[in-house]
């Protein structure tokens, strides 16, 4: 049993946004707090490639490893998670965090921090009973207490981004890779070979 | 240091300082939702953003608690129709699940459909309706508002005419709602009835449908899994139609070489194996510079040719004048890449095209689509699987309501305005044909040569309303200009020419909006009074059946009950249809429940007339089957394998001939002769006649699988059925009602059902035609745009004289491209979507979801121009175009859009002439993103069929604001 | 000592019992938050398979 990933595939990410709005959706997240948002590399040129970012729920979290009040836990198959009544809204987890997954919304107009919030992997927080009022108040749905897995995977408008068993996931990104085979629009063709498209 | 675990906060404790909630400070709850906070954040919302309580949700109860009931529906916003699954406790809408289940999106959705939700929570919209009086909005009662629109329109009609008054639909209609309105407008006496069709696709269903019969996507989405070649001209689906590109991304997994051609490197052409950059309004030089390396190198299908198209040569003669260097001057595409791309789709096949507005919205959008449907005969691409036209539709509905006749040229169906038409429907709708036609303007009027009564006489376009309004009646062909205007679940931010709008709608003596939203239309003008705003229900609040681009009728499930005092359309014109005095013609065989005409028997009733495009197999009875059923059916070829719908093709893809009971599965792929016409397959429409200039129209020596007549043949009348020996095969019934009828007009489905069961499409074996004899251009040549940047090719390719009459307006072409622009307007300007908008946009940009990701109207303008012109990015800007519209918005400085390229996103509205027109909506409705209308800088120019406007080639120029 | 030393040092020591030997030490990395009720569910093979499942439904290629 692998742990819990994301994959965004990028080939077929198409900068839509579902992913970010299902989120939205889903946890009710505020205007100014971006669990999750679409990265857009070479805008505009040839070799424009998008792909979606969250919380990338790390092995060895860096987040969790500087928290000063330790307020990360982590499931047993690699979901992180934390308490939002510890955080006392340092930052230092976005300092950590080499995605930029930690938000902070802003509390006053001087932008002073709140407390962190960042994608769950549709897994809730500590408080109460799963999918509680508390719990659903604090950081959303929690899905993965009802057997669901994270909306912005689930409704991905190309399948590009999965969100699963690792195992699982790998087997399906690895099954496209072979599909689509030689193609000088991979990503990365070019720098590998050198060639002229 | 001693660290002290912090008490837990009582969450809603204002008094605590580091509370609860995602904030971290304390928020009221919502109690609608399920004890979720929405807290109001950000600090550039912060001001506006506030925490009214839901009046429908019963906030004394508390919050929405109790068993989740699953309801299922269809977005609400493009074509592809992802399925919705909605999650409904105590009547809130708490949730939303993906639908795995749906062949059509799988659980997908793009930003819009993954936010839907937000309908429920109708933060902006519409809440009851509302009149404008000394300037100000004031709120009034349903019943009041009918009464004196009611009273004005009768007042109107008898002062002028009914022609004065312009019932604008919608392309969000539900199929039976578009009926009904088409039905309404005719029972009120006018052809003065459009819908967003006109200014979408109306010139591929021209173009197409007089190429080869339909003028519809051929496959569907879904078939793109077995294409080898994908060419997309025009057609931004990673932002248009994103779930879309799902099946895309399989098609060319599955080895699917992938062309884009577009002025803009759009985020399509970042997936693209190739792409072509031409300049605004080259599409048919282009195609025939593909044709002419296709026919050099003999790669066209001569077969196929030979057998089922009519008129080839007479392309080969045109194409021949488009040589390589031609066609780079012309289209700025090198020759290299031009036969690059020739040779990909002739050398993988079977090779799909999809087109969207950047081909259709030109003054030659019709010689566009038919040059794309010439291109695919030639390469023998049609009728097959992985093949055809795919034509992505815009709107959910744009398909239904195009289908049903919400246009000002047709009753539902296709069947025209002819005094045949009227009386088939009216012995659909059994209603005296006299007593129709009483409620129509007398008078006869010219257009073109004929003399034409009003009945009979094509509407005016939507794209020309103002128009309509503006133009000296003798110029007009009806009695009097437009009046009274109803914009009926339609923008008005999505036609050219916004300065000269605004001065219409203050013309007009009433102005009707029906909408869930108050619209751009309410605060574009400044009018004092004779506004009203009606609240619409959106289709989560209602429910009914949708067509997507595919053909597929897909039914959608009511919700939620339609918040605060909105009303479902067919309500709306149920109310307004007793008012006006038609009640009981327009729901004559309908029930009517309350005031709401029944859904069902209004599916029933058209079930009995449109056969022309076979609406008629679809039952509600089938329909919900599907619903109920969809994982049966299968995700390429969209057929049922097993299960209670087994052999069916998903949603009854029309057309789905004969009645209900004849089980017909629904046609998946059109023209496709490799299938039975009982199995779903047909041959081309034999729809032009038998013979043109001594050659016949017929196909010769091809036929569909199973056919008793191996040959070409006509289209089946009652005469056709007794020559052939075949009349015997109807019913008593049947002959009763078919003796001296057509496929068309039998009432009883007896002519379609004995003609496939002898094998035979009831429309006859024709061949698709290269030329259309009755447009302005035959054979589909090149004319420059009327505003163009290369003056200097106008005197090679003009475009059209000036006409007298055209849809009832005079209509300028040659007058205006006479003059050269392009010196005080050296930029081109086209416009296109963005993905987290859908079309005028204030519904999006009110769902604060989607809102948060594009907060501002913007130009994309190239590096070089913007140096040039000294703006850097983000600054904000004039644009300007030739005919005096402008829009101040923030520069986007992209290498996306070409030297010489600027491209406006078309959404935006509540802004006019740099000024932001928050205040002028009713309180709390303005949407969070507002912006000005890029239409507003769009120019006169419409297309020499159907009226289309111009909004892909135009100029303008930029100076810093 | 004096009476009120020695009191004090009992009292002192009556103290620690009652309260345990220990002085709060903290412990790096260890979680300090609410026990996540979550965790026991989501440790379980059948909803560990109940996800699997779904991914399948989902994810998966139809």
């Amino acid at each position: 049993m692998a742990r819990m990933k994301f994959l965004c595939d990028s080939e077929r990410c198409i900068e839509c946004n579902g992913c970010v709005t299902a989120c939205k959706n889903e946890h009710e997240v505020p205007w100014g707090v971006n669990r999750r948002r679409v990265v857009t590399l070479e805008d505009g040129v040839p070799g424009e490639r998008s792909i979606s970012v969250a919380c990338m729920h790390c092995t060895d979290a860096p987040c969790a490893a500087v928290c000063p009040v330790d307020c990360f836990y982590t499931t047993d198959d690699g979901i992180v998670l934390h308490d939002k009544d510890l955080c006392i809204g340092c930052g230092y987890c976005f300092y950590a965090c080499p995605f930029g997954a930690p938000q902070y919304p802003q509390k006053e107009a001087f932008g002073v921090r709140g407390k962190m919030d960042k994608c769950t992997f549709c897994a809730g927080g500590p408080q109460g009973k799963d999918n509680s009022d508390e719990e659903q108040q604090k950081y959303g749905k929690n899905r993965i207490a009802e057997g669901k897995l994270p909306l912005c995977a689930e409704m991905c408008a190309t399948k590009a981004l999965l969100a699963g068993d690792g195992d699982m996931v790998a087997d399906i990104y690895r099954e496209r890779v072979t599909k689509r085979s030689t193609r000088p629009q991979s990503w990365g063709w070019l720098t590998a070979y050198q060639e002229d498209v | 240091m001693k660290l002290v675990k912090k008490q837990t906060q009582e969450p809603g404790n204002s008094t605590a300082a580091t509370g609860s909630g995602l904030l971290g400070r304390t928020v009221d709850r919502r109690t609608f939702l399920r004890g979720t906070g929405l807290a109001a954040g950000g600090a550039a919302v912060a001001t506006t953003l506030s925490m009214r309580m839901m009046k429908r949700a019963d906030a004394a109860t508390g919050e929405a608690s109790g068993d989740v009931v699953t309801k299922r529906s269809v977005c609400t916003h493009c074509s592809v129709g992802c399925g919705v699954i909605a999650e409904v406790q105590n009547g809130v809408w708490t949730g939303q699940e993906p639908d795995f289940d749906s062949p059509f999106n799988m659980g997908a959705h793009c930003a819009k459909g993954a936010a839907v939700r937000e309908h429920g929570h109708g933060d902006k919209r519409l809440k009851y309706p509302m009149k404008l009086v000394g300037g100000k909005w004031q709120r009034v009662s349903w019943d009041d508002a009918i009464n004196e629109i009611g009273d004005k329109l009768l007042e109107i009609r008898e002062q002028h005419s009914p022609d004065s008054v312009y019932w604008l639909g919608s392309a969000k209609f539900s199929n039976e709602q578009a009926y009904l309105f088409r039905k309404f407008a005719a029972m009120w006496g006018t052809n003065n009835c459009d819908h967003q069709a006109r200014i979408c696709h109306s010139t591929t269903v021209a173009g197409v449908a007089n190429t080869w019969g339909y003028g519809a996507m051929t496959n569907s989405y879904n078939d793109m899994h077995l294409s080898k070649a994908m060419f997309f001209i025009g057609s931004n689906a990673a932002e248009a139609h994103p779930v879309a590109m799902q099946h895309v991304m399989r098609g060319k997994e599955n080895g699917g070489k992938l062309i884009v051609v577009d002025p803009r490197f759009t985020r399509t052409a970042a997936h693209a194996d190739q792409y072509l950059r031409i300049r605004s309004g080259t599409d048919v030089p282009l195609i025939w510079g593909l044709l002419w390396h296709i026919f050099q190198n003999g790669w066209e299908d001569k077969q196929f040719i030979a057998q089922r198209v009519f008129g080839m040569e007479d392309i080969r003669a045109e194409v021949a004048k488009w040589t390589p260097e031609v066609v780079q001057d012309v289209t700025g595409v090198p020759p290299d890449e031009v036969k690059r791309a020739a040779q990909t789709m002739a050398e993988n096949k079977p090779g799909t095209i999809v087109w969207c507005m950047g081909g259709t919205q030109h003054t030659i959008g019709n010689n566009n689509t038919r040059a794309y449907c010439v291109l695919q005969l030639a390469l023998g691409n049609v009728g097959v699987a992985g093949g055809g036209a795919n034509i992505f539709r815009g709107h959910d509905n744009v398909q239904g309501a195009t289908d049903f006749g919400v246009l000002a040229d047709s009753l539902p169906g296709y069947y025209g305005l002819a005094a045949g038409a009227w009386k088939h429907w009216c012995s659909v709708w059994d209603l005296d044909y006299e007593w129709v036609k009483s409620r129509f303007d007398q008078a006869s009027y010219e257009e073109g040569k004929d003399q034409t009564p009003a009945m009979e006489l094509r509407g005016i376009t939507v794209s020309r309303w103002i128009d309509g309004v503006l133009e000296p009646a003798e110029n007009m062909a009806q009695k009097a200009p437009i009046k009274a205007m109803f914009m009926w679940g339609h923008a008005p931010n999505s036609q050219t020419r916004g300065f000269e709008m605004k001065k219409a709608m203050g013309l007009l003596d009433l102005l009707v909006i029906v909408d869930p939203y108050p619209t751009h239309s309410a605060v574009l003008h400044d009018r004092q009074d004779g506004v009203y705003l009606l609240p619409a229900a959106t289709q989560f609040e209602t429910y009914g059946s949708v067509t997507a681009s595919n053909r597929s009728i897909q039914w959608r499930e009511k919700i939620i009950e339609p918040l605060f005092e909105s009303q479902p359309d067919h309500v709306i014109m149920y109310r307004f249809a007793k008012k006006l005095g038609f009640a009981e013609q327009l729901t004559k065989h309908i029930q009517v429940n309350g005031e709401e005409p029944l859904i069902e028997d209004i599916v029933r009733e058209y079930n009995r007339g449109m056969w022309t495009i076979g609406y008629t197999g679809q039952s509600p009875e089938r329909l919900k089957l599907h619903l109920e059923n969809k994982h049966t059916f299968n995700t390429t070829t969209l057929k049922a394998e097993g299960g209670p719908c087994d052999g069916e093709y998903y949603g009854l893809p029309w057309p789905c001939w004969g009645t209900p009971q004849m089980k017909h599965p629904g046609s998946p792929n059109l023209y496709d002769t490799s299938q039975t016409v009982a199995e779903g397959g047909m041959p081309f429409r034999a729809n032009f006649g038998v013979e043109y200039q001594g050659k016949t129209l017929l196909s010769e020596g091809s036929w569909s699988k199973g056919s008793e007549i191996e040959d070409g043949y006509p289209e089946f009348t009652a005469d056709v059925l007794k020559q052939l020996g075949w009349w015997g095969d109807l019913t008593a019934e049947e002959q009763a009602a078919a003796e001296g009828k057509n496929w068309k007009t039998d009432l009883s489905g007896g002519i379609q059902r004995v003609a496939i069961k002898h094998g035979c499409a009831p429309y006859g074996n024709g061949k698709a035609r290269c030329i259309v004899w009755n447009f302005p251009d035959p054979v589909p040549i090149h004319r420059e745009p009327l505003y163009t940047s290369r003056h200097d090719l106008v005197e090679k390719y003009p475009t059209y004289e000036d006409r007298k009459r055209f849809w009832r307006l005079p209509t300028r072409y040659m007058s205006i491209q006479a003059k050269d622009y392009s010196k005080d307007y050296p930029l081109i300007h086209t416009s296109g979507r963005l993905v987290e908008y859908e079309g005028g946009g204030e519904e999006t940009r009110s769902n604060k979801w989607l809102a948060e990701l594009q907060q501002d109207m913007f130009a994309e303008i190239n590096p070089a121009d913007a140096n040039d012109l000294g703006v850097k990015d983000g600054q904000w800007i004039w644009l300007e175009g030739p005919e005096g519209g402008k829009i101040k918005v923030k520069a986007m400085i992209t290498r996306r859009v070409a030297k010489g390229v600027v491209f406006t996103p078309y959404h935006f509205g509540g802004w006019f002439d740099g000024q932001d027109l928050k205040d002028k909506y009713p309180e709390g409705t303005a949407p969070w993103v507002r912006g000005e209308p890029a239409n507003n800088a769009f120019t006169y120019g419409y297309d020499s069929v159907t009226a289309m406007q111009e909004t892909k080639a135009s100029l303008c120029k930029i100076t810093p604001a | 000592m004096t009476r009120i030393a020695r009191r004090a040092a009992a009292l002192l020591v009556l103290a620690a019992l009652v309260t345990g030997c220990g002085v709060t030490v903290y412990e790096p990395g260890v979680y300090k938050g609410e026990k996540d009720p979550l965790l026991a569910m989501h440790a379980k093979p059948e909803h560990k398979a109940q996800l699997q499942e779904r991914f399948t439904k989902g994810q998966a290629e139809r």
